[in-house]
């Protein structure tokens, strides 16, 4: 890692010297100050990056190159299936009518998520706290995870109505089950001898919550968050498809209303990407909390 | 109320003149495992152990020697029988923080460092933390450079170190300490018997040790209580007259291992 860092670092002071179109000069101009070495190193790992990213990466590829293929072969028109290089055209040409509708379903999906966690913690602590609360949050949480979420959505409709409220709603109670399940048996969790130590030093509930249970459910709800961070986005999406008046839900819904496929499978590719980094985010996140917290 | 605790009870169970710090009297503990069935622990165990002496509880796993242990520190009742500690209830003695117990899993905070491990019992009983005395503890156990240490980047011995020193931060009456080396190899074991018997010669706390390990049990206690079978029952008690301090040395003395041989001798027995 260090030494990719001081080859990115040491590759503009080598550029500094006048070099030529050709690649003759550039090897002089390095030896003069032993910069080759540098440069080298540079490409080394730039390589290796790559070849690592390919290795592991290739399916992505192969997926890409099998979309291509498939729609030349099938000669199937640009309606039924846009070609990749239609749609990466469009994505990569017209980021201004992408952007705000990411950035709705971005902030859609963080609040949603948002509040899923505080919702969720809240629940899970008040079922800690209460054996009666638990009577009433437990099954509600149960059919709330086992109808599903398409189906909710005319009844949320009916409820809240139309637009954002409506799909901060979806993703919300999306957000929420993971993230109550994981904190109650985060805060069940804890080892029996370090509870009995606890109990050894007379400690009170408060206290034993905050320096005992709540830490140690540190990495479970951070598993539940990891578990939901992904789906905020597509739920989000889904809601802004049915009901939402912003977002890349209705960007999806309207382009395939206006017949512009690119549009449309470019929306998707959208969402793919972003929920992958959601995904990403989430588990390093995970990672650092689990590092941190056992 | 304890020396009238001490007249009543039989002589055989408490020769001495001290007053008992802790005492079962006729303690018997059944767990119910299903329905109707249940399963005795321990039955009748008669057990006191003065201000200031270290007994060590001996016996196979299984016998509910560490029963007794969980029974004195208030985390178990027993069904029938009396459980006393400094003549009342062992809550009460829980409730003024004056217990320490380590077992054999360390139990520390995984996110705390080997400070804020052995600070704990100041913040759980709502007291500021001195940090005088916690450093001077973390030094007693010999981890003075290991401060900022979490528990994952030390040593198993370094850990049971870390969860004594913490047992002993608010300079408790006495100490329970249930198989505190039990998940250790044999020569960290040795060593940290050797440890402890220094850091306790350092304290002098009234300390009740549950261990299956004989030679640890000769080289630590004052008195040591064999207890045997299923339900567990005091079998024998062993006067330890061993001269303190008690170093690598006594470990070749031929009187040490006819004690140790003489209490094997007698688990064996009960084994069977």
């Amino acid at each position: 890692m260090s030494r990719s860092e001081s080859a990115v670092v040491e590759g503009p002071s080598a550029g500094q010297h006048p070099v030529g179109p050709g690649d003759g000069t550039a090897p002089r101009a390095d030896a003069e100050d032993g910069g080759k070495q540098p440069r080298r190193a540079l490409l080394h790992t730039l390589s290796r990056t790559l070849s690592r990213l390919l290795s592991r990466y290739w399916t992505v590829l192969a997926l890409v190159a099998a979309w291509a293929v498939w729609v030349r072969t099938r000669q199937l028109n640009q309606i039924v299936a846009p070609t990749p290089a239609a749609v990466f055209g469009d994505v990569l040409g017209h980021p201004g009518a992408y952007l705000p509708d990411l950035g709705w379903t971005l902030l859609n999906a963080a609040v949603g998520l948002a509040l899923g966690l505080v919702l969720g913690v809240t629940g899970a602590l008040l079922v800690w706290a209460s054996p009666l609360l638990s009577g009433l949050m437990t099954p509600m949480a149960l059919i709330m995870r086992s109808v599903p979420v398409v189906a909710m959505i005319p009844v949320i409709a009916r409820v809240v109505g139309f637009g954002i409220t409506a799909v901060l709603t979806v993703t919300t109670v999306v957000s929420f089950f993971p993230v109550f399940v994981m904190a109650g048996s985060g805060l069940r969790a804890a080892p029996a001898a370090t509870r009995d130590v606890f109990t050894v030093l007379a400690a009170t509930r408060l206290t034993r919550l905050r320096l005992l249970l709540l830490p140690h459910a540190v990495p479970a709800v951070l598993v539940g968050l990891r578990l939901t961070a992904s789906t905020a986005v597509l739920s989000a999406m889904l809601a802004e498809y049915l009901l939402g008046t912003h977002g890349l839900g209705l960007l999806f819904a309207r382009s395939v209303t206006f017949m512009d496929p690119a549009r449309a499978w470019g929306t998707a590719l959208v969402a793919t990407v972003v929920s992958v980094l959601c995904f990403v985010g989430a588990r390093a996140a995970e990672r650092l909390g689990s590092a941190r917290f056992s | 109320m304890a020396a009238t605790g001490i007249s009543e009870s039989p002589a055989e169970a408490t020769p001495r003149t001290t007053p008992a710090a802790l005492e079962l009297r006729g303690a018997t503990k059944e767990f119910r495992l299903r329905r109707s069935r249940t399963v005795t622990a321990l039955a009748s165990v008669d057990l006191a152990v003065g201000n200031g002496e270290f007994v060590a509880l001996l016996g196979p796993s299984g016998c509910g020697k560490s029963t007794v242990l969980r029974m004195l520190a208030g985390l178990d009742t027993p069904t029938r029988g009396e459980v006393l500690v400094n003549g009342g209830a062992p809550a009460e003695l829980v409730r003024g923080h004056r217990l320490g117990i380590a077992f054999q899993e360390h139990a520390l905070l995984p996110w705390a460092t080997a400070y804020d491990n052995v600070a704990l019992p100041f913040r759980v009983a709502g007291r500021p933390v001195d940090a005088d005395r916690v450093n001077a503890l973390l030094s007693l156990v010999g981890l003075e450079g290991f401060t900022d240490a979490r528990p994952r980047q030390l040593s198993g011995g370094m850990r049971q170190r870390v969860a004594i020193a913490r047992a002993l931060v608010l300079q408790p009456e006495v100490l329970l300490l249930d198989e505190p080396f039990g998940a250790l190899d044999a020569v960290t074991r040795r060593r940290m018997n050797f440890e402890l018997a220094r850091i306790w010669a350092d304290q002098q706390i009234t300390t009740l040790l549950v261990t299956h390990d004989v030679d640890e049990a000769v080289l630590l206690a004052d008195r040591v209580v064999v207890l045997t079978g299923r339900p567990g029952t005091v079998r024998h008690v062993e006067d330890i007259t061993l001269p303190r301090p008690r170093d690598k040395a006594l470990t070749r003395d031929a009187e040490f291992h006819d004690i140790v041989d003489r209490l094997t001798a007698l688990l064996d027995e009960g084994a069977e």
